[in-house]
């Protein structure tokens, strides 16, 4: 048993964090903050990463990568969510997946350019009958001989406005018997004739996409894996392995609130004696996000990852923050629900907004009951019916 | 025992239900979010004409001489729709206080133009502190003549961008040995030079507002009750307009049950209504659960209010027990619905802003666990 990282893993460590400290600015941040996507800022950090071989650091070095572990990936994942930087990276994660399922000539194709921070990707998964129920999206693709044509509508793309392509799970076969073996994925450029793209504003601000497909033409040579052989792709995304979660964006949130607690305003602790119980939990479950995040990475790198490793930490993870964040309301007690702009308002109102995000993070990419269904059968064995 | 409410409060309730769903739509809570008053003028006369504001006031001013109880039912009903405006304010804030310590030329003057809506008030008593205890009033009030002269700053006062008069709680003595001595209410016209409001942006998109007093001259017959024993006024209004909050909170999570459980058996994933989930119908269960626990403990209290007997620990329970209750429904509603109910058009994030707000008016859970803690017989700073 080992609980340290490896040399090699300190000094990528270092070196991500040495290189956030000083080009992931306030106006990176600012741009993350807004939950309005990847701006330009964000944007030029990604590339200058790309540029030193830091945004897929698991790849092989031939495709921009380092050939390192899933363990690297965390550690990146968290210096960046530290940092308020912007993530998710949806290319790296297609990335991941054309490395398994893709062709030499899409490797090639894409790689390289998600690796420099060119290429970004939107998820296109969910449609507004198919949410949990992935397996049920109608997007259609017709063949038509060396291409598909597209037509449909997809929901909640929260990175379509921002990104060159769309990871787009279609249906080939209307008539398949069991419906998850109808779907082909597609990667489509999102600059084809036909596709439109219309905002959604979450509760909280966040920007996110309805898009819509009218006879949108995508080449076959944009087709990973087989046609009706989507599944097994989706399948080889979530369960081949993965870097866990880590605590990022919520531990520098957690550092700045006890600064602001132990040195701004000393006396709301010293009025409420529940403050430093709540507050050193919260710091325990941050701590367990990371090492249980770290262990599901480690494990992964052995080749002995689980089919609940990914799962556990999702859950975990986006659940201990969710409890941050109410815990945090509490504390700030009246204060605590005056917005960004509002006279008084706390730290600028970024818990506030952190609160008012929060519902979405045990919805979203796998929702905490489909998460804890993966682990109840295909962990723990438990019976479907 | 019975819980049923009386054929006369059933006739309210079901006659609140039907206008409220005619006359307040989403459209107009959500207009009434961004607009500067906060509240439809409209719509406000028309309550007034249907005896809302008067409801539990004496026919002799002109109300309706029902009771608390009478108008917790009424409160329940615009829970569940958000209904925006000084209506909460104005009868529990402002009207209740002035029937309980009022002199009669003060009930006089003042309760005829609540009732009739041609006047807002609320309470201006929060401060830096945040908290709803006498010890955090520090707003001064000095003597001047046949005035008082006030000096203070007052936050989170609901309403007061729209008030015709606050009921400003403020300090004339501050040698009294208790912090609970020396306090003062004090009926201030909000024309009155001096005063300066400026709205804070909330989640709830209420109108909670900073007030500030500097050399605000009231005269002394503005007096609420007695000088320095103002905080038997105000501690009595806390835990009224906790109780008050209670059974607009429980309209509120009724609303979230009720547009979960259809949802759940409607929508449909893997080729079957969701609410076929354990899962979900357990997130259903609890949130009825929290509903129905609510409900009874809001009432409970409402009750004894409404019926004379001692009322302080229900307060408590029931706005413990509720602030958190809440919150947890919206969750489950939300977590129930998935992706669809954390977009702003959707109707949950209206309960789900309006649930943290309710939880923290008037004392969140923990502070009336202290509350409840001290009865149990425990040294609680």
């Amino acid at each position: 048993m080992d609980f340290e990282l490896t040399p090699e893993e300190k000094a990528f460590q270092k070196e991500v964090r040495e290189f956030l400290d000083e080009h992931c600015t306030e106006k990176v941040v600012a741009e993350t903050e807004s939950m309005l996507g990847e701006g330009p800022y964000s944007k030029e950090l990604i590339r200058k990463m790309g540029a030193r071989n830091m945004l897929a650091p698991r790849w092989p070095e031939e495709y921009g990568g380092r050939g390192m572990g899933f363990m690297a990936e965390t550690i990146k994942v968290h210096e960046l969510t530290y940092h308020r930087g912007p993530f998710p990276l949806d290319g790296v994660e297609i990335g991941n997946t054309l490395l398994m399922c893709g062709t030499e000539e899409q490797k090639n194709k894409f790689l390289p350019g998600i690796a420099r921070g060119e290429i970004e990707f939107a998820l296109g998964y969910t449609e507004p009958n198919a949410g949990s129920d992935v397996a049920s999206v109608q997007l259609r693709a017709v063949d038509n001989g060396d291409e598909f044509i597209l037509n449909g509508q997809k929901i909640y793309n929260t990175e379509a406005h921002f990104s060159e392509y769309h990871w787009l799970l279609t249906r080939t076969d209307p008539s398949a018997e069991k419906k998850h073996r109808g779907l082909t994925m597609l990667m489509v450029d999102l600059k084809s004739p036909g596709i439109t793209i219309r905002p959604l504003v979450t509760s909280a601000g966040l920007r996110t996409n309805e898009v819509f497909y009218e006879d949108v033409h995508v080449p076959k040579a944009n087709m990973v894996g087989e046609k009706n052989g989507g599944w097994a792709v989706i399948m080889s995304a979530l369960y081949g392995g993965m870097g866990g979660g880590s605590s990022g964006a919520s531990r520098f949130h957690f550092e700045t609130l006890m600064k602001y607690l132990l040195e701004e305003k000393p006396e709301i602790a010293a009025e409420n004696p529940w403050i430093p119980d709540a507050m050193a939990d919260i710091y325990i479950k941050l701590h367990l996000i990371d090492v249980i995040g770290l262990r599901a990475s480690a494990m992964s790198d052995l080749g002995l990852a689980t089919p609940y490793d990914g799962p556990v930490s999702h859950i975990f993870g986006n659940e201990s923050r969710r409890q941050f964040c109410n815990v945090v309301m509490q504390i700030l007690g009246p204060y605590g629900q005056l917005a960004e702009g509002s006279k008084y308002a706390p730290l600028r109102g970024v818990f506030l907004r952190q609160y008012m995000d929060s519902p979405r993070w045990t919805i979203v990419h796998g929702s905490s009951e489909i998460q804890r269904l993966v682990i109840a059968t295909r962990g723990l064995g438990l019976p479907r019916k | 025992m019975d819980v049923r409410l009386s054929e006369e409060q059933e006739i309210l309730r079901k006659s609140a239900r039907d206008f409220l769903s005619d006359k307040c739509p989403r459209t107009l809570v959500r207009e009434m979010e961004q607009d500067e008053k906060g509240y439809s003028p409209q719509l406000w006369k028309e309550i007034a004409d249907l005896g809302w504001m008067g409801l539990a006031f004496p026919e002799e001013y002109g109300g309706g001489g029902m009771s608390f109880l009478d108008l917790a039912i009424l409160l329940e009903e615009m829970g569940r729709v958000c209904f925006p405006g000084p209506f909460f304010s104005t009868v529990i804030l402002g009207g209740l206080p002035i029937l309980d310590a009022g002199s009669d030329t003060q009930k006089k003057k003042y309760l005829p133009d609540i009732i009739s809506g041609k006047a807002i008030f609320t309470l201006a008593l929060t401060e830096a502190s945040g908290k709803y205890d006498a010890a955090s009033v520090k707003a001064k009030a000095t003597p001047d003549g046949s005035n008082y002269v006030i000096n203070g700053i007052k936050l989170f006062v609901p309403d007061g961008n729209v008030a015709d008069y606050f009921l400003c709680v403020a300090r004339t003595d501050d040698k009294a040995k208790k912090a609970e001595d020396g306090i003062t209410v004090f009926i201030v016209d909000a024309k009155t030079s001096g005063i300066s409001t400026t709205v804070l942006k909330t989640i709830a998109r209420d109108k909670q507002c900073e007030v500030v007093f500097k050399d605000v001259k009231v005269p002394k017959e503005n007096i609420l009750g007695e000088l320095n024993r103002g905080w038997d006024v105000i501690q009595k209004t806390i835990e009224r307009a906790a109780i008050a909050k209670c059974c607009e909170s429980v309209g509120g999570m009724q609303a979230v049950l009720d547009m979960t459980v259809p949802y759940v058996k409607e929508r449909v994933q893997f080729d079957v209504p969701i609410g076929v989930f354990q899962a979900i119908q357990h997130h259903c269960v609890n949130m009825l659960v929290d509903v129905e626990s609510s409900r009874v403990i809001a009432y409970e209290a409402a009750w004894k209010l409404s019926n004379g007997l001692p009322y302080s620990r229900e307060a408590a329970m029931a706005k413990a027990w509720v602030s958190d209750a809440y919150q947890r429904v919206v969750a489950l509603g939300t977590q129930s619905h998935g992706g669809v109910s954390i977009i702003e058009d959707h109707d949950m994030p209206l309960y789900f802003r309006r649930a943290k707000a309710a939880e923290i008016a008037f004392g969140d859970a923990r502070s009336h666990r202290k509350t409840v803690a001290r009865e149990l017989g425990f040294k609680v700073a």
